[in-house]
């Protein structure tokens, strides 16, 4: 081996090991209590797939996903078309172009949970008073304790947070449109909206699927969120995945069967991202 | 011929009234840490008639603030830089070496993690850094520095890609190892993308609240958004102290990403271009 | 770099927790659960550290302080001094063996003897140990607001009929009969433990263990009954939450407040201006067979093997000093669980004859296993009114658990 080979490997070993120590074998270790009874401490037995058995038998756990991807899918398809359309508009010719873009990023700098706890006074006491004074009934009681709504509350703080982030990325996109590009696309005469679909989106595809997939991957793994709001109520109607885990493993003292629950989560994850990546992907190569 | 430099004012407007959604909610926090509680009743938009300082005081005895800004400013601090100097170095060496067998799978296996969600890793992680003493800030920073490799290295690797090699070969002909390559050569020209891991590393590491409310075992250890946690209900419902605590548990970031807002968009910019 | 890395060093050092300090000082965790009682435990330190100069104790207050302590169990890292809800949690730490066994310790000798069996009951990690030691006993049942009372001319009522038509007067007065907060999903419970504690047959929970009966047979009348009793709610109820509640109730804002007694002191923190009452829920139109549900409010433990076991100990049995008791209890409104220990706390008068005649009952919640989730299914009982749809979920739920467990 070279020496300049043998340094490269010197780069790289420590952060591997450190790595395969913090990361991969707990995520090992996790495998292996998804197979036992353990509660976290104590002793504990090896049970074979009865937790993964178990699992499929429970609706709450079927409860949870179900809540989860429709919060996931609403808050990406919501978050991706707000930031798009707020980039288009921060690219557009505007004045104070700078000023606004800097506050449309504000709430990518600010602690979900603090955010979240804030958006829980305002929904439950500001919100309503307003609403009364409007007249709109639907909005006058406090929509987190509604078991119906509370699931748009969480999607509107994570909205509000998420699209700071995604304009960024957007505008990164609209930036590598070569400005003659658009410009025969105006002198041409065609309408906003085709010059839109037909020049412009293509262009920034890659970004869209990045955006879309990394969106749906965090909203899938939403937490701090529902600890400020609801923590997974009223009843169990806001209880994401995560949250479940967390609160039936430890609290409940199922960490074992909630860990299985975690393992299926992961699955799922991964079988989700790759299956967007594919179809955003060939609609790239198509478009 | 084209209207070439045209304002449109209307979509500026547009754009302002939608800029309100982020300005209403943080209005309402500083007006509403400045109240009196009694003038809590109805929406709570107005100005506060005699604007109580004391709050903050309050909330600043109440929580410790001060303990809990440093340990946050320390672990952010400190998973900044270690970030910067490792996950570079480790970047930098998969990125040079992507055609052996090796070191692509290594570039596979840091950011495939990405897609691990942290419930899996949670109890066995809690148990480790217990295990090792590292349940407080040290173990918090490292973990921060280790679980960060995953997405960096897939933000490093794109841009040193884009790094000519001649600069690194004309250091090598004067004599300079491959370690001097990386710290006189290479490092210096990350810089943009320095700035960018930086960012989001800060955000990470000031931000989060699932980490430090499960590996961190003293009360003296905890984090800002965590003493709001375990402080809401010491509140009970004197919300003007809370509104109080949280302004000045945002505050810190705030200020930062005021006075470098441009340096902090266009490295995030920065970042997604890779 | 520098400055960093030693202003780190600095703050890691002061951290550390539980370690021994260098001259000889020992510094204890005491990790307690209770928000309302911060400032009472503060005073009580300060005291044991006057006596024990040697000992340096922190208190440790964390919210969902039963996710907080399983996650130190995770840690292997138990806290010196350990006060817990005498809750079905408590019972399944007992069981599992990380509790100290204090039968035979001196400590454990002032505790009157049947409110040490609803500990144990709760579970013990073998046959005849004794895994913590009651601290105070609570009880559970309805607070009142004595002048809103009197103004309307309504006694505490002795049968349903009675509660029911109490209800009813203040509502065509246009007071609300209680302050409902379940947006705190938990405070739906005291209520339910009155009314399962009461109208269910006693055996219920062993037999709907071996499966002989279902939540769905037994538990209509408690469901219907809790149903009512949220119907008389103020209007906002559902945006509610418990420290809402307190500061509402102490204004004068309800008349009834379905609540245990250590809400007490989180309600004369706000300074009512009027006189506080308790009684017993009447589940039934039998007031002589209206029991009062109390518990083990606050029950003391350490871990099996402590670190500093001598000065653990030591603060433990002041703790369990009967004055130190008698202390607590009455500035938290507790009852001490003394032998024949009662409160002469007025806000406690109404319920004290239960005590004397020994007409007590545990709490029924205890009894089902907490990742059944019952607060949650409760709130959204109170919300939706699904009174079938409630008691099919806690008969699921339940099969459920148990299949896992079995």
């Amino acid at each position: 081996m070279t020496r300049t080979a043998r340094a490269f490997y010197w780069m790289v070993i420590p952060a591997l090991v450190l790595f395969a120590v913090f990361h991969t074998l707990p995520v090992l270790q996790g495998f292996y209590y998804s197979l036992t009874d353990s509660p976290g401490y104590g002793a504990h037995a090896f049970v074979g797939l009865r937790n993964y058995l178990n699992l499929l038998r429970d609706d709450r756990v079927l409860d949870a996903y179900v809540f989860t991807f429709q919060f996931a899918i609403v808050a990406t398809v919501l978050t991706n078309a707000i930031a798009l359309a707020i980039a288009l508009g921060l690219n557009a010719r505007i004045r104070l172009r700078t000023t606004l873009r800097g506050v449309f990023f504000i709430p990518n700098v600010l602690a979900i949970l603090i955010v979240g706890y804030i958006f829980n006074y305002l929904f439950a006491n500001a919100l309503p008073a307003v609403a009364q004074a409007l007249g709109i009934t639907a909005l006058s009681s406090n929509i987190l304790v509604n078991p119906d709504l509370a699931w748009l509350g969480i999607v509107v703080v994570a909205v509000w947070q998420a699209v700071a982030f995604n304009v960024i990325i957007y505008l990164a996109g609209l930036q590598t449109i070569p400005g003659d590009v658009r410009e025969a696309a105006t002198v041409d005469g065609a309408g906003a909206w085709r010059q839109f679909r037909s020049i412009v989106f293509p262009l920034i595809a890659p970004f869209f699927t990045i955006n879309m997939v990394l969106s749906l991957k965090n909203f899938l793994q939403v937490f701090d969120h529902i600890v400020a709001l609801t923590n997974g109520g009223p009843g169990t109607a806001t209880t994401s995945v995560s949250l479940l885990i967390y609160q039936g493993g430890l609290e409940g003292g199922e960490y074992a069967y909630q860990t299985a629950n975690a393992v299926v989560y992961f699955l799922v994850i991964v079988a989700v991202s790759v299956f967007q990546l594919r179809v955003l992907q060939r609609r790239e190569m198509s478009a | 011929m084209v209207r070439r430099k045209g304002v449109n004012w209307w979509l500026t407007a547009l754009l302002a009234a939608c800029s309100l959604t982020v300005l209403v909610p943080l209005y309402f926090t500083v007006v509403t840490a400045l109240k009196q509680p009694a003038e809590l009743a109805g929406a709570g938009f107005d100005l506060p008639d005699d604007p109580q300082w004391g709050n903050f005081a309050e909330a600043w005895r109440l929580t410790n603030y001060p303990q809990a800004a440093l340990n946050s400013a320390l672990i952010t601090v400190g998973a900044v830089l270690l970030t910067l100097l490792t996950n570079s170095l480790v970047a930098y060496a998969i990125a040079r070496n992507l055609h052996s067998r090796v070191f692509r799978g290594l570039y596979f296996y840091f950011v495939s993690a990405l897609f691990v969600p942290f419930p899996i890793i949670m109890l066995p992680v809690i148990k480790q850094t217990s295990a090792l003493g590292l349940d407080n800030q040290l173990g918090l920073i490292f973990l921060y520095v280790v679980y960060g490799l995953a997405f960096n290295i897939f933000l490093y690797v794109g841009y040193i890609k884009s790094i000519p090699r001649s600069l690194e070969e004309a250091a090598r002909t004067d004599g300079a190892g491959t370690w001097t390559v990386f710290w006189r050569v290479i490092f210096p020209l990350l810089a943009p993308m320095n700035a960018t891991v930086g960012i989001l590393t800060f955000l990470w590491a000031w931000n989060d609240f699932l980490l430090p409310l499960v590996v961190l075992s003293s009360p003296s250890a905890r984090t800002l958004p965590l003493v709001q946690y375990v402080f809401q209900n010491q509140f009970s419902s004197d919300y003007t102290t809370a509104f109080a605590s949280y302004l000045m548990a945002l505050a810190p970031a705030l200020l930062v990403y005021l006075f470098a807002q441009r340096w902090v968009i266009s490295g995030v910019l920065r970042g997604a271009v890779k | 770099m520098k400055p960093t890395a030693l202003a780190l060093s600095v703050v890691l050092l002061a951290g550390g927790c539980g370690a021994q300090a260098g001259d000889g000082r020992v510094e204890l965790e005491f990790f307690q659960f209770k928000p309302e009682a911060i400032e009472t435990f503060d005073r009580i330190i300060e005291e044991f550290e006057r006596g024990h100069p040697h000992i340096d104790v922190t208190q440790n207050h964390m919210p969902t302080a039963e996710n907080a302590i399983r996650t130190r169990l995770v840690k292997n890292d138990i806290p010196d001094v350990i006060a817990l809800n005498g809750n079905g949690v408590f019972g399944e730490l007992a069981s599992a063996g990380v509790f100290h066994d204090f039968s035979g310790a001196p400590a454990a000798r002032g505790v009157s003897p049947p409110i040490q069996r609803i500990l144990d009951d709760l579970g013990v990690h073998r046959e005849g140990e004794v895994n913590g030691l009651p601290f105070a006993s609570n009880t559970s049942g309805v607070i009142y607001n004595k002048d809103l009372f009197r103004q309307h001319g309504v006694e505490p009522p002795r049968t349903w009929t009675e509660l029911r038509a109490a209800a009813e007067t203040f509502r065509s007065a246009g007071v609300d009969p209680f302050y409902l907060t379940p947006a705190d999903a938990w405070t739906t419970l005291p209520a339910f433990n009155a009314l399962a504690a009461n109208l269910p047959p006693p055996d219920f929970f062993d037999r709907r263990e071996a499966g002989r009966v279902t939540f769905a047979q037994a538990y209509p009348p408690v469901v219907s009954k809790l149903g009512e009793l949220f119907r008389y709610g103020q209007r906002d109820r559902l945006s509610r939450g418990y420290d809402d509640g307190n500061q509402a109730f102490a204004q004068g804002k309800a008349a009834m407040y379905l609540q245990g007694s250590f809400a007490l002191p989180a309600i004369k923190q706000f300074e009512p201006d009027f006189e506080l009452g308790t009684f017993a829920l009447p589940a039934t139109d039998d007031p002589e067979a209206t029991r009062l549900v109390s518990g083990v409010d606050v029950a003391l433990t350490m871990g099996r093997e402590p670190e500093h076991p001598e000065e653990s100990m030591a603060f433990i049995s002041y703790l369990m000093r009967p004055e130190v008791m008698e202390a607590y209890a009455e500035e938290q409104l507790a009852v001490p669980p003394t032998e024949g220990g009662t409160s002469t706390d007025p806000a406690l008068a109404g319920v004290m004859p239960y005590f004397e005649r020994g007409l007590l009952t545990g709490y029924a919640d205890h009894r089902i296993p907490l990742t059944i989730q019952l607060e949650q299914h409760l709130q959204q009982y109170v919300i939706d009114g699904d009174q079938d749809a409630f008691l099919r979920t806690l008969d699921a739920e339940w099969d459920k658990v148990a299949a896992r467990r079995s």
